[in-house]
């Protein structure tokens, strides 16, 4: 059993009570929870990031960070692979959970917002490339690298709330996550120049950068 | 579900395209004359795919698209949706001329989108082909 568990608990009984009297809570939590709404919306900021600029040299810079941010994510992923060929334990709603109050509550927890994913649930994949691909952006457009964080938290506490991780599992992804990014931005890509340039020539050149 | 996830990605492309190219400038990739009506059809695109999507039936099962396959099949669509917005606007014209006034300044590895101000994508590509760019 990973530490704080009984966090888990807590939330996953809340999610019941919370179907009980305002069920439509659950409803919006289901929304975030998707593995769909808020990857797509991510992607679509660094997009609109990518191409939203009329200065060529913001333009330029901005593309700089969409492209770490990329590069953080793909990283980020292979980390977590790698971390979850080592099984650290299963999901709190797995009947191999020693407590059978846990994984009863994070069953119906899962079953009320979500559904229950088959993969290990160390480190949070979800929380990671998300709050990975926020910190690339922080530091160069705080705004949309905020409204990145923000959609990032919610994610990761929809699936926290949803019973498919325990507290550690999300707080791992973001460690994770920011580290990765900060790595790449601050010490990897500056020092593979002129390789992110001369990505950028040949984007350019095909009319897409 | 892969199928329906390329349609979303693929119309709230085509509408964050219209919506991104406005502050940016690069009104050869334009559909509309008129800024407010590009907003609200990028607005509609966006939110219609995505009401589309989460009311066509529940999306929280076990799917078989994985996190390396979302990625590559958005990277997949947000091309495909930028040659379609390409090619729809240089028919359109709404905005500028396949063939500009005055030739494109510049080589293209170093203007990039910057073109599309003054050109439509095929006017851009038409006139790298043709060597007529000032240096």
């Amino acid at each position: 059993m990973p530490p704080l568990w009984g966090w888990t608990l807590y939330i996953t009984e809340a999610a019941q009570v919370v179907e009980e009297n305002a069920p439509i809570i659950n409803d919006i939590m289901s929304l975030l929870i998707s593995d769909f709404l808020i990857p797509v919306s991510i992607c679509l900021i660094l997009l609109g990031l990518w191409i939203g600029h009329s200065n060529p040299k913001k333009r330029e810079q901005s593309q700089r960070h969409v492209m770490n941010a990329a590069v953080a994510i793909g990283i980020s992923t292979l980390i977590v692979t790698i971390l979850n060929t080592q099984d650290f334990w299963p999901r709190p709603f797995d009947p191999a959970i020693p407590n059978v109050d846990l994984w009863q509550s994070a069953y119906l927890a899962a079953d009320i917002v979500a559904y229950h994913h088959a993969d290990p649930p160390f480190p949070c994949n979800g929380a990671t490339i998300s709050f990975a691909a926020a910190t690339c952006i922080w530091f160069g457009n705080r705004k949309a690298g905020l409204v990145i964080f923000i959609l990032a938290s919610l994610w990761a506490f929809a699936r926290f709330y949803g019973g498919l991780h325990f507290f550690v599992d999300m707080a791992a992804g973001i460690v994770i996550g920011v580290t990765t990014a900060i790595m790449i931005s601050k010490v990897f890509m500056p020092r593979t120049e002129p390789v992110p340039t001369i990505a950028l020539h040949i984007a350019r050149a095909l009319y897409i950068a | 579900m892969g199928v329906d996830y390329i349609i979303l990605v693929f119309i709230t492309s085509i509408g964050l395209y219209q919506i991104a190219t406005i502050p940016a400038g690069l009104k050869g990739l334009w559909f509309f004359k008129w800024r407010a009506v590009q907003y609200a059809f990028g607005i509609i695109a966006i939110v219609g795919a995505f009401t589309w999507f989460f009311l066509d039936e529940d999306r929280n099962y076990q799917h078989t698209i994985e996190g390396a396959q979302q990625l590559g099949l958005f990277l997949g669509c947000i091309i495909a949706a930028y040659v379609f917005t390409g090619i729809v606007s240089s028919v359109i014209r709404a905005n500028v001329a396949t063939r500009p006034k005055e030739p494109v300044k510049g080589k293209q590895h170093d203007l990039g989108v910057e073109t599309l101000k003054k050109t439509t994508l095929l006017g851009g590509i038409l006139s790298s082909l043709r060597h007529e760019r000032e240096k």
